[in-house]
């Protein structure tokens, strides 16, 4: 479990992916860039939305727990509260999410096509894996888990607005005001989920695409792949929390 | 048109799949590659094919290496169907067209006329898993032969289907089969199928290239 | 769309009848289960989750101090920083961030495996020569599972604490002795207690999960595929349920003021 052989790997099938697919008729490419892109999205969705919506209430939990040990006043957390969903725990939070369901979907396919010689099928049909299953891959989780993690924000922030007023009986719209969110604050999550975004589906790849045997190498590519993408969302995270810090935002 | 293989060694797992083969089979051939599992079939086919790295240098197509763009001469069907099970029977058939950028009324031409030569017409919009088996080999066959290759290579065709059904495979292969070379490879001579060369493997290695003949005994009695 | 939600939630609703029936197997199961299997299966499963656990633990102690201080700074409150990020990780993010690596590696791997026996037929075979695959294969996986769950959060709050505690040092230049002031002041043996029970029941949710997904599989390698791809989401989905159930619950019991 070498990050640094991970990364690697991911970078190079990335660099392979983006060579392979000028050569991809675009209709074909297309095709599978919506197949994808419904997969990771609509069917993502869900989850995502429900698992914030919860992650945002128990927020306030921890929230109410802490301010009574710093200030006695709830409310007063609530813009700086606000700041931490949309930096940090948001697109974190949001893209484990999607790493547990695309990542694990992702790697399932690959891996499988893989052994059951699909991939096999694809070269002699003209075709080469890295452009026609990796690169709408990695497109579509560029363009959706943004648009997710964006979703399952708003509704950790919604959750914990609603929770602030019903179950704490205090002012939910402090938890929505954005007086402490600035442009880094933005930047920084906007990296973080493209970021992750690109990494998910590239990592599966990584672990699927040499699959060899049979459904015990299927199992393997599997559990794998999500291990690294969950691990790959938290490291991104890091890395980029702390290269905004060093550059002083 | 002439395909070779010149010593052709392809390890896997530690072990020589492939050890020193060397073939020759000029336009026409149509041969049975033959030898029980492990003996290195499936790994010749595809070696032939261009889909295994190490081998390359080793094959020689038209003089050349069997790499991107000259594959497109080369047409197969695998042991497993390789359907690609998320698309349509039509769609797969399809594919070997779009993908070389052919336009989508020409390509949905071809891959009818594809379909209706292995008795498929029906079929088009069915996915790969409501198939029977036999319906399965003729759509893979019907995606190898889209193309118009000049090389067919089958890995072991009639597996698992029925005498009827394997004896319908059979006849679709000997038709598809005219002009091109061909090599099936079986674990026993298919009694459906009568080719005039038999290339029997036994631990990767040829052990009898020529006219019909039972399979020769190596000493330790197991041939992979 | 209602129609489809609909749908969903008797889809989880059955899941959860299965779930329970299941889960009650195992337990009629425990009184005669071999000890010495299980305690292997444990360690080995601690064994193997272990490298990925401490990670993780390294990962989100630094996390905590990276989006905490932000906010502990804002209000002046640095000598809180130990409790708050510790309070945070025992009670939120490390039985979260734990419950999600159990659910990517040994649940995964769990599904994994009963899906290529059921696939394969192995489990029907086995009740043909009279032999319960629940008790021989499916409950020793499933308590390992959950002991193995029980011990890794205890490591992973200590390695998360303990990295929070050298990210403080090094980015905030708290000195450690601020750090393990304030966290031995305010934080108490109910907090650990509420990190680990929280752990234990999203341990218990991956086994029960995974174990089902898997046992249900049916066809080839796809099957097998799809079956550790289900368990993992399913996993997700309830752990985050489960989080919220669990902190209302636990909140009066043990977070009650000091």
């Amino acid at each position: 479990m070498n990050p640094v052989r991970e990364l690697g790997g991911a970078a190079l099938l990335g660099a392979r992916a983006a060579v392979a697919v000028r050569r991809v008729p675009g209709r074909v490419f297309l095709r599978e860039l919506w197949t994808q892109l419904d997969q990771i999205a609509v069917r993502s969705a869900g989850l995502v939305i429900t698992g914030m919506a919860f992650f945002g209430a128990v927020l306030i939990s921890i929230a109410n727990a802490q301010a009574r040990r710093f200030t006695g006043n709830l409310v007063v957390l609530g813009p700086a509260y606000f700041e931490l969903l949309v930096r940090e725990f948001g697109p974190v939070t949001s893209s484990l999410l999607v790493a547990a369901r695309y990542g694990a979907s992702s790697a399932a396919e690959i891996s499988s096509m893989s052994v059951t010689e699909q991939l096999d099928a694809i070269r002699m049909c003209a075709g080469d894996p890295a452009s026609d299953v990796v690169a709408p891959r990695v497109l579509a989780g560029a363009i959706a888990v943004p648009a997710l993690c964006l979703l399952g924000t708003t509704a950790a922030a919604l959750s914990a607005a609603l929770t602030a007023l019903l179950a704490f009986h205090v002012d939910g719209w402090a938890f929505l005001d954005p007086r402490f969110i600035d442009a880094p604050d933005l930047l920084s999550s906007g990296a973080k989920v493209l970021l992750s975004g690109l990494y998910i589906p590239l990592v599966a790849a990584v672990r699927a695409l040499p699959a060899r045997g049979g459904s015990a190498a299927v199992g393997r590519a599997t559990t794998q792949a999500v291990v690294a993408a969950c691990l790959g969302c938290l490291v991104i995270d890091v890395l980029v929390g702390l290269a905004f810090r060093v550059l002083g935002l | 048109m002439h395909l070779a293989a010149k010593d052709l060694t392809v390890r896997l797992q530690g072990r020589p799949a492939l050890d020193g083969v060397s073939l020759d089979l000029p336009p026409g051939t149509q041969a049975l590659v033959l030898g029980p599992s492990g003996a290195g079939k499936t790994v010749l086919l595809k070696a032939l094919a261009g889909l295994v790295m190490e081998a390359r240098p080793a094959v020689r197509w038209d003089g050349g290496p069997v790499e991107e763009g000259r594959q497109a001469a080369f047409g197969m069907v695998f042991q497993s169907d390789a359907l690609f099970d998320s698309a349509t029977v039509r769609e797969n058939v399809e594919y070997p067209l779009l993908r070389r950028g052919a336009a989508p009324g020409e390509a949905a031409a071809r891959a009818g006329e594809a379909l209706a030569e292995v008795g498929l017409q029906g079929a088009e919009g069915k996915l790969p898993e409501a198939l029977s088996g036999g319906m399965r080999k003729r759509a893979g066959l019907a995606r190898a032969l889209v193309a118009r290759p000049e090389v067919l290579l089958l890995d072991d065709p009639l597996a698992g289907l029925d005498p009827l059904t394997a004896h319908g495979v059979a006849e679709l292969v000997m038709r598809a089969a005219e002009g091109r070379t061909l090599l099936v490879a079986a674990p026993e001579p298919p009694p459906h199928l009568r080719l005039s060369r038999w290339i029997w493997l036994g631990r990767g290695r040829v052990l009898h290239d020529g006219a019909p003949a039972p399979a020769p005994v190596v000493e330790g009695g197991d041939l992979a | 769309m209602i129609g489809a939600l609909g749908r969903r939630a008797l889809l989880g609703l059955r899941w959860m009848g299965a779930g329970a029936v299941l889960s009650g197997r195992v337990i009629a199961r425990l009184p005669r289960m071999r000890g010495r299997e299980v305690v292997r299966s444990a360690a080995r499963l601690g064994a193997d989750s272990a490298p990925l656990v401490l990670l993780a633990a390294v990962v989100t102690g630094m996390l905590m101090v990276l989006q905490t201080q932000l906010y502990v700074e804002r209000y002046g409150a640095r000598a809180f920083l130990g409790w708050a990020a510790s309070f945070a990780v025992l009670w939120e993010f490390g039985p979260l961030l734990l419950g999600m690596m159990l659910a990517a590696r040994a649940g995964a791997q769990n599904a994994a495996e009963l899906a290529a026996l059921s696939a394969s037929g192995h489990l029907e075979g086995l009740e043909g020569v009279a032999l319960d695959p629940i008790a021989l294969l499916v409950a020793p996986r499933m308590t390992a599972l959950l002991a193995a769950s029980a011990v890794l959060s205890a490591l992973f709050f200590l390695v998360a604490i303990g990295f929070e505690m050298a990210a403080a040092v090094v980015s905030l230049r708290l000195p450690p002795q601020v750090f393990l002031g304030s966290l031995r002041e305010s934080l108490g043996l109910r907090d650990l207690l509420a990190g680990v029970i929280k752990s234990t029941a999203f341990g218990s949710a991956v086994a029960v999960i995974s174990s089902l997904s898997g046992l249900r599989a049916r066809g080839g390698a796809r099957a097998v595929g799809e079956a550790t791809a289900r368990s993992v989401q399913r996993a997700a989905a309830a752990i985050f349920g489960l989080d919220f159930l669990l902190t209302q619950v636990l909140t009066p019991l043990l977070g009650g003021p000091r």
